[in-house]
């Protein structure tokens, strides 16, 4: 897949912002708090759907990891207020910044492995945080966690605003960052380490900041997401809840720009209405997942865009059109 | 000065020698072909060169400066640009993405770039695939595609581990010309390759190894005629 193709906007791709612009109208829509809640959840994840598509999808490092940077997000915020009575709107940007420095000494230490051993790397890791702050009790209450104020008394629409603006932000982020130089390496490293290198990439370099961005925007998740719950538990970072952002960014569509946006939404919304079932639920949630891997292996939004693609035209010189979306 | 000087390099492989001793240089501007048996040691020296792979003694100098010890892309923002045996292209870039990944990491203005870009696939039948994926170039294209990301920077000295291997004769007469194009332009060439035929056309000088050592440095057609060669490789190729 030619990813650079769809970068050819100034802001941002066009699918993101025609999502974003129906996520923006949902609230008229959705009255019942309940539902709301969901959806604010479904952002939650999708931030960090985004932030995980980023370092799997774009650059190549399939960590388990997402929920372990949003666990730190979390807790920074969460422990500055509980102890020191900090506001979140300073324990937000300083949960931010510990996920983002904790995301690049990760990103150092895996930057001579590839494939599975990143991935159990990352799982360690997520393992060694949750495991640091259930047992760092007089700190963090252990498995009590840390009951926290909300973010400055907002209603669920204000949450969920407040939340779609962060998911705004950090697909600008992606997108922005996919089409400038740093986006052309991040990808050259994916599809080749050793083929970057010979170009001049420093790999190093490179896979450790996109590990740092990618954790950074994890921490942001958390850091909201503990005010909207109100408590700061290990049940954020969980290995269940990174597979969870996993399965939402490669069911919506892995290394696509819309495809975690999707996914978040799709799986959430369809975990909670499967609910209604009863015991089942799970079953039929994880039918649903296995029947649309199989199906749609691109994901959703993979299959949309091979629908969407219009013939190639094998004109002479593509390369005016190549230059155009390359850009200046 | 020399552009490229190996210096009693030597390598083992889990204690099999590979390179025992090697010491020859390349000078500004020629065209040198490296030739050898298969496990004659030429890719290791290529990958010691280019960062790649550690030596175990010796020294390997570029412009009179040590390089042995620098990584890859350290290598190759000096100047020294390569291809593989096996095309190393990313596969999911466009084939002008692919171009500019070099040069973009050595910095080049963007205009210029795209401008080089344009003129390199051109020369090389690529620009009507200028914005197809890697991935769905041909083997040869694939070889095309990796040797035009070579020239992005103005390389001051391009390695190619076999280029006419496994490409159809037009890819090869057109690998060709390009090399012999540029090398009139100044740019030093070190080319591996089993093609004889080829190589005896392409290169004024060859440097032929075997075992792990250098056995014989020279003018092409001597070196072709030196009976240590010939024993050596050239007993089914000539």
């Amino acid at each position: 897949m030619n990813t650079r193709r769809k970068f050819s906007g100034r802001f941002l791709d066009p699918a993101s912002t025609a999502i974003f612009a129906v996520a923006a109208v949902l609230p008229l829509l959705v009255q019942q708090p309940y539902w709301q809640g969901v959806l604010v959840v479904a952002l939650y994840y999708g931030i960090m759907a985004v932030a995980w598509n980023l370092l799997a999808g774009f650059a190549g490092q399939f960590t388990l990891s997402p929920a372990a940077f949003s666990l730190l997000g979390a807790y920074t915020s969460g422990v500055l207020n509980f102890h020191y009575g900090l506001s979140p709107a300073v324990g937000i940007p300083l949960g931010v910044l510990v996920a983002g420095l904790t995301g690049l000494l990760l990103g150092r230490i895996s930057v001579r492995m590839r494939g599975p051993y990143v991935s159990l790397t990352s799982v360690a890791f997520l393992h060694i945080v949750s495991i640091v702050i259930s047992n760092s009790y007089s700190i963090t209450r252990g498995d009590l966690g840390l009951q926290v104020p909300d973010l400055f008394g907002l209603s669920r629409v204000g949450y969920f605003y407040v939340f779609l603006a962060a998911l705004v932000l950090v697909q600008v982020l992606v997108y922005q960052l996919l089409r400038s130089r740093a986006g052309l390496f991040i990808q050259a490293l994916r599809d080749d380490e050793l083929a970057a290198a010979s170009r001049g990439v420093d790999v190093t370099r490179w896979k450790t900041v996109v590990f740092g961005i990618s954790s950074a925007m994890c921490g942001l998740a958390g850091g909201l997401y503990v005010h909207f719950i109100r408590l700061a538990s290990p049940e954020i970072g969980t290995i269940l809840q990174s597979g969870l952002v996993v399965t939402m960014a490669v069911v919506g569509g892995m290394a696509t720009l819309a495809g975690p946006l999707i996914g978040a939404f799709f799986i959430q919304v369809a975990s909670e209405a499967l609910r209604a079932i009863g015991m089942q639920h799970m079953l039929v949630f994880a039918l649903l997942v296995i029947l649309s891997v199989r199906f749609f292996p691109g994901g959703l939004w993979g299959f949309v865009e091979d629908m969407l693609r219009k013939p190639r035209v094998p004109a002479e010189p593509t390369v005016a059109a190549a230059r155009e979306r390359v850009g200046p | 000065m020399s552009l490229l000087r190996f210096d009693g390099v030597k390598k083992q492989f889990m204690g099999r020698t590979v390179l025992a001793d090697i010491s020859f240089a390349v000078e500004p501007g020629e065209l040198v072909g490296l030739i050898g048996p298969n496990g004659a040691g030429k890719t290791t020296m290529l990958n010691i060169m280019t960062g790649y792979l550690p030596l175990d003694g010796g020294a390997v100098y570029f412009q009179d400066r040590r390089i042995d010890n620098l990584k890859p892309f350290q290598i190759s923002r000096l100047g020294i640009r390569r291809t593989f045996q096996l095309s190393k292209n990313f596969p999911r870039l466009s084939v002008l993405d692919n171009c500019l990944v070099a040069s973009e990491a050595a910095g080049v203005p963007r205009d210029v770039a795209l401008q080089r870009a344009e003129e390199i696939l051109a020369d090389l039948t690529l620009l009507r695939l200028a914005d197809r994926p890697a991935a769905e170039l041909s083997g040869g294209q694939q070889k095309l595609l990796e040797f035009a990301s070579c020239f992005m920077t103005d390389p001051q000295l391009v390695c190619l581990d076999e280029p006419f291997s496994a490409v159809h004769p037009d890819i090869k007469r057109i690998i060709f010309e390009y090399i012999q194009k540029r090398n009139a332009g100044g740019t030093t060439f070190l080319v591996i390759d089993h093609d004889v035929a080829i190589m005896r056309e392409l290169c004024r000088r060859l440097v032929a190894s075997s075992a792990g050592r250098i056995i014989a440095d020279g003018p092409t057609q001597e070196v072709l005629q030196n009976p240590k060669v010939v024993d050596a490789y050239l007993v089914s190729e000539v």
